[in-house]
């Protein structure tokens, strides 16, 4: 399991992260939301080692494999020596796989092209398939549908669910609603706090229609909150006494 | 395994960058090995010259005599054991020797001849040693307290180089820093649109490390033109003997090392490859790449006496030009060997300079 006890991480002044505990896990489809700024890529960055946690602990398993918001390859190599580079690096079980994931993402007309003359899709693409070279037993996406077209969207779902049956599926995106319907577990951030952690299935939408506008009227609850004018999250009573919104503790538990 | 991978990966990105690569290593060097033609005349201004004695008779009183006479014209350094001046003259630590005949203040004895030996390679001070030889012969028949009729006898060691021939190692060391300074900088700062991959999936560490192995082998490049270009000009050098290509490659790493550690300090960014910039002209006017260190400004000269390109300059333009044997500079390799550990352990730091930071 992935876990966090009451991470912090400060940049200066700036508090990114606020006392984050989290499990992530379980074969489970985890998405992680939240609007610009909330600490989610912060987030990612402290589980992939790339950032170091001003405070707390956490503990994360050898077998993770990343895709991130500004995809990340060698730019003056071809797409098969990116493939053939990183595989090499991260110890791919096998070309088999690699083909596997080469097919799956629709890459295959690409593979002898600069990767820096990718088109915004292809390169995201590229991005995911070096992500999925070890076959992680967890896979963690930083918005992984960003430049995606409609039908490759649908496609890298599709896959990122059967995905998810054998290793757990952890995704940072702004936009719940592409990931609605495969979500296992949702968490909510809040300007560096998780304000939501729970299962779609025990949330009561409090009458929105979808997860997408309950995640919306949740964030702005919150945002009215923090400027003292609302009166707590979606579906809560008014906020703590001590003017901070409230943490969702409600929705945490299951 | 990861280190391989990312050799790998060097390679596969040397095949994409294969004209900026020939620019780098081919015609540069080319460049300036063909320009060492046009150099043909040196200006010298000091020089450090070893006053030995010729024979045990020869008696302090003697020595401190001629020492103070030389200092008007150059810098006199006593040397007791004429094994220990050679030694310095062929390390370029002094640029000539002079022997002290005997019996010099003896009121009966009518002539001396003192030998001034230079060696043949330090081509800049080849003219010079023919004036100071005529000025220390004036200087010495005017000197006080010596009575004898004095001659000067000059002695040329070693093979005599031409000036071009002289300043080919000058030119490969200037390639090595060049590189060093300048492009692998460059290619660090490319390497920005990766690192998080690379930091996740393996490890800063290992990522400079393969650069810094990757680009020391590619080297041997320029040091193979060099070769060419002086077969080509039918010099009498040697660019692929054991002990420059060891100097060489070591002088590159420990350098590639230096701007290494300046980029990660500096995160990758512009400025990074400023300060390098900055670093290859303060070493190129600290270095004495061209001319001895004795012709320089005594401040410039110290400054320079505690620069290893130095060390490294003097050791490659004496296997280049005077095949010595490696013996003669064993404890020389050794503290470079040391300082490049050092600036590796400066690399290592700056590393985790940059996790703490990030």
């Amino acid at each position: 399991m992935i876990e966090l006890d009451s991470v912090r991480k400060e940049y200066g002044d700036v508090v990114a992260v606020r006392d984050v505990s989290l499990s992530v896990g379980g074969g489970q489809f985890h998405c992680l939301v939240g609007p610009n700024g909330s600490g989610k890529t912060t987030v990612f960055r402290l589980l992939l080692g790339l950032a170091r946690p001003t405070a707390g602990t956490l503990s994360v398993p050898d077998a993770v494999g990343c895709g991130f918001q500004r995809p990340n390859f060698y730019p003056d190599l071809t797409v098969r020596e990116n493939l053939t580079v990183f595989a090499s690096l991260v110890g791919s079980p096998g070309r088999e796989w690699r083909e596997t994931v080469v097919d799956e993402l629709r890459l295959r007309r690409a593979m002898d092209r600069p990767a820096h003359d990718l088109s915004g899709g292809f390169a995201r693409k590229l991005d995911l398939a070096l992500a999925l070279l070890k076959r992680p037993d967890y896979l963690l996406l930083d918005e992984p549908l960003a430049a995606l077209d409609d039908v490759s969207k649908e496609r890298l779902l599709d896959f990122l669910s059967a995905y998810a049956g054998d290793a757990t599926v952890l995704v940072s995106t702004h936009h719940v609603g592409d990931f609605e319907p495969y979500t296992d577990r949702l968490t909510v951030m809040h300007e560096g706090r998780v304000v939501l952690d729970a299962r779609p299935e025990d949330l009561d939408l409090d009458g929105h229609d979808s997860l997408q506008a309950y995640y919306v009227a949740l964030v702005r609850e919150h945002e009215r909150a923090a400027r003292g004018e609302g009166h707590g999250p979606v579906g809560q009573q008014p906020g703590r006494s001590d003017g901070e919104p409230d943490t969702g503790q409600r929705l945490r538990g299951e | 395994m990861s280190l391989r991978s990312l050799l790998k990966k060097e390679f596969h990105w040397s095949k994409h960058n294969a004209l900026a690569l020939a620019f780098v290593l081919l015609l540069l060097p080319a460049f300036f090995a063909s320009t060492s033609v046009v150099f043909g005349t040196v200006v010298p201004r000091d020089a450090p010259v070893a006053v030995t004695p010729e024979s045990e008779e020869v008696t302090d009183q003697e020595l401190s005599i001629i020492t103070g006479a030389f200092e008007p014209f150059s810098d006199p350094k006593r040397v007791d054991s004429p094994e220990e001046a050679e030694r310095m003259l062929r390390r370029e630590s002094v640029y000539a020797i002079v022997q002290v005949p005997p019996d010099i203040t003896d009121p009966d004895n009518d002539n001396a001849t003192f030998v001034l030996t230079v060696d043949g390679s330090i081509t800049p001070f080849e003219r010079p040693s023919q004036a100071i030889r005529a000025i220390m012969a004036r200087a010495l028949n005017d000197a006080p307290f010596l009575e004898a009729d004095i001659s000067v006898r000059r002695e040329v060691v070693g093979t005599e180089n031409s000036l071009s021939e002289y300043l080919v190692p000058s030119f490969l060391m200037a390639i090595i820093m060049l590189f060093a300074f300048t492009y692998v900088p460059y290619n660090l700062a490319k390497e920005s649109n990766v690192l998080d991959r690379i930091r996740a999936e393996s490890s800063l560490e290992t990522l400079v490390l393969s650069k810094l192995i990757y680009f020391s082998v590619l080297m041997l490049v320029p040091i193979l033109v060099f070769q060419g270009a002086a077969a080509y000009f039918d010099y009498a050098t040697t660019a692929l003997s054991v002990g420059s290509v060891l100097t060489l490659l070591l002088t590159f790493f420990y350098l590639a090392a230096i701007s290494t550690a300046v980029m990660v300090l500096l995160r990758f960014g512009t400025l990074g490859r400023f300060v390098n910039v900055v670093i290859l002209l303060g070493i190129t006017a600290f270095s004495g790449l061209a001319f001895p260190v004795g012709y320089l400004s005594p401040v410039r000269k110290a400054i320079i006496r505690a620069d290893p390109v130095h060390y490294s300059t003097i050791m490659t333009r004496s296997f280049m030009l005077k095949d010595a044997e490696l013996s003669l500079f064993a404890d020389w390799l050794l503290a470079l060997a040391g300082f490049a550990l050092l600036t590796l352990a400066c690399v290592k730091l700056s590393a985790m300079y940059y996790r703490r930071t990030t």
